[in-house]
């Protein structure tokens, strides 16, 4: 099927009232998320895939994904009027889009936010458009050595790429996988730490685990959080405007950014986060005046929100075409697909393409209804950003226990997540990041069952990793960044001794 | 000395649970070989790599000033306790008295004084999770105890 064939077979599948109904839910419910601080995407995405149940896998994913790149809009909102980063990623735009509103100049960060983060989102688009279809031929290559060397090159990454204590994101990723063994083992039929609890036989409830991981743990967090300070300045279509020196500054930092962005999105492992600082500290570093960064320059605001978004669409290739989610968020897609008997890989282009040409055809749609939306709806966010966090989230747990219990109908089940949320809040507090777990959880199966297959294949030989030159590519990469981190720790080290 | 108690703890923990988890799998678990792993072979190998990362974790925080961690237990027992109350009440007290208790067990630790507005809260949040789960959603639970 030929682009622009895909794209009008996705485009008359999602303009369908019963598609575009969920694209537009997820996109408003993404904002929501992404503008109250203390929940974020990953927690409304844990507690929407219950409800998936109740729809087809297409409607699911566009319906999620909406919530995703959603949340980067209304993170920006946060961040830029309260310097309360709704999302990791938006930390970087409170940097300059905070300073702007209390210069007044509220209406035009937000403005440059939303026009860059939708000049992101369609550079992202046709960037996924190409790579998607060129990774689909070459995937059909892929071994099941190469993908379990893959699939280990993206746990690497995101362990030690931008973290400062690789060693406890490789102890979650761990961890993660170690749960993913709870359950029967497909290849033996051998019932793996289940302890006898037949509620264990099909493994840690991927919803459970979400749902106790980021919807509980971050609600016990945020608790006796102070309340927030109401925003006064009232923000119309007038103050939105921006000058034509705003216009002029913004062009290239949102299309630096949605280079950026698009190609650390693609990536497993990487990112929006890290693109987003990336895209920040270029900018600061090509500036005529670098001064100015962090004092309210528009080009803070316009480049990363640009990369955020750009990231987030690309990062769906490795997901769609191979079947391998690149970060957290993307691995709860997975699972939602998974959850509907979708698998997706290097075939779902052919075999399924209303799934993947809908899914790029409701980017576009949603990313449209968000700039068509999010302007005149800037007040509504704004009187959200003053709801009490104390009168949501005692909703927000009965929520979580209904959607767990929805999926098998057990009260074993919510036990689990109020365990698993007190799990997530100390590995929080000990500074574990939860959401590496959870990609470790959804890939550790997978990297078994692709290890298992590949050493049954070379007959037991472990050199198949170093002689297939696919793999040996991922290997000699997962070398290259356990020793850079190895370096920057032993630098670390050196710098710290002379201090003492 | 002050030492960074939360990685050593931390590590320590995660380093035990992966022992544990690598001697359990051992034990029970066929290892089978190279060619034809058996299911314990690859939890046992976590296992062993969990706990060294755990102990790498744990070992030079021994050396090391660590920062106070802000810990806020009762946020975590009213929380937990509001999920076991709906988790156990929802099939004997019915949907509504199960989700009113557990709104007010979890608005307990909210940072406002006051009974009205959490009475008020609960009774909303009791009102709009039969609207969406019960009219909505259309899941088959009991409204009210069973013995009524």
């Amino acid at each position: 099927m030929g682009t622009w064939e895909g794209l009008v077979t996705g485009l008359n599948f999602a303009l369908q009232p019963g598609v575009l109904i969920f694209c537009l839910l997820g996109v408003l419910l993404g904002t929501f998320v992404g503008v109250l601080p203390g929940i974020g995407a990953m927690a409304a995405i844990s507690l929407l895939l219950p409800i998936t149940y109740y729809i087809s896998a297409e409607a699911a994913l566009i319906m999620l994904a909406g919530v995703y790149y959603g949340a980067q809009y209304g993170g920006a909102v946060a961040s830029i009027l309260m310097r309360l980063p709704g999302t990791p990623q938006s930390a970087v735009t409170a940097l300059d889009g905070y300073p702007m509103a209390r210069d007044g100049r509220a209406g035009a960060a937000l403005f440059a936010a939303m026009v860059s983060s939708f000049a992101g989102s369609i550079i992202g688009i046709v960037v996924l458009v190409l790579l998607a279809g060129w990774l689909s031929r070459v995937a059909v290559a892929f071994g099941a050595a190469d993908y379990a060397a893959m699939m280990v090159l993206g746990l690497v990454a995101a362990s030690t790429i931008g973290s400062a204590r690789p060693a406890k994101g490789f102890a979650m990723i761990v961890l993660g996988m170690l749960l993913g063994c709870i359950g029967t083992d497909v290849n033996s039929g051998a019932m793996r730490f289940t302890f006898g609890q037949t509620e264990l036989l099909d493994g840690v409830n991927l919803v459970a685990l979400a749902m106790g991981l980021f919807g509980v743990a971050e609600v016990i967090g945020n608790v006796r959080d102070p309340e927030r300070q109401a925003v006064t300045e009232k923000i119309g279509f007038r103050q939105m405007a921006p000058t034509r020196d705003d216009l002029r500054r913004m062009v290239f930092p949102s299309l630096r950014g949605s280079g950026l962005g698009s190609f650390f999105g693609a990536l497993p492992g990487t990112g929006s986060t890290l693109s987003s600082f990336l895209s920040y500290a270029m900018e600061r570093r090509i500036a005529r005046r670098p001064e100015r960064f962090g004092h309210g320059a528009i080009e803070g605001v316009a480049g990363p929100e640009a990369a955020n978004n750009s990231a987030a669409i690309t990062a769906f290739v490795p997901t769609l075409t191979l079947g391998i989610p690149g970060d957290p968020i993307m691995a709860l897609m997975l699972g939602a697909l998974v959850i509907h008997g979708v698998q997706p890989g290097p075939m779902m282009l052919e075999a399924r393409p209303e799934m993947f040409w809908g899914l790029v055809a409701s980017f576009g749609i949603g990313n449209l209804l968000l700039l068509i939306l999010n302007l005149p709806l800037i007040g509504v966010w704004v009187a959200l950003l003053r709801i009490p966090f104390r009168w949501l989230y005692p909703a927000i747990l009965i929520f979580i226990c209904l959607g767990v219990y929805s999926v098998r109908g057990l009260t074993y089940d919510i036990v689990a997540v109020a365990g698993i949320g007190l799990a997530g809040y100390l590995l929080a507090l000990a500074r574990f990041n939860p959401a590496l777990l959870l990609l470790g959880f959804v890939l550790g199966p997978l990297i078994e069952t692709n290890l298992r297959r590949a050493l049954l294949i070379s007959r037991g030989d472990p050199m198949v990793f170093l002689e297939r030159p696919i793999s040996a590519a991922f290997v000699v990469a997962i070398a290259g960044l356990l020793l850079l981190s190895l370096v920057q720790w032993v630098r670390r080290r050196r710098r710290a001794i002379p201090a003492r | 000395m002050q030492r960074d108690w939360t990685d050593i703890f931390g590590g320590l923990a995660l380093a035990l649970i992966g022992a544990g988890a690598a001697g359990w799998a051992s034990l029970h678990y066929d290892l089978g070989s190279l060619r034809q792993m058996g299911p314990g072979a690859f939890p046992v190998g976590l296992g062993l790599l969990l706990a060294v990362i755990g102990l790498i974790v744990a070992v030079p925080a021994l050396r090391r000033a660590g920062e106070a961690v802000p810990v806020e237990p009762w946020s975590a027992l009213a929380v937990l306790a509001s999920i076991l109350v709906f988790g156990f009440g929802l099939r004997s007290l019915g949907l509504v008295i199960a989700a009113y208790l557990g709104v007010l067990v979890a608005s307990l630790p909210a940072p406002r004084r006051g009974v009205t507005w959490r009475l008020m809260l609960a009774g909303v949040v009791t009102l709009l999770t039969v609207l969406v789960f019960r009219t909505g959603l259309q899941m088959s639970l009991p409204l009210w105890p069973v013995w009524i």
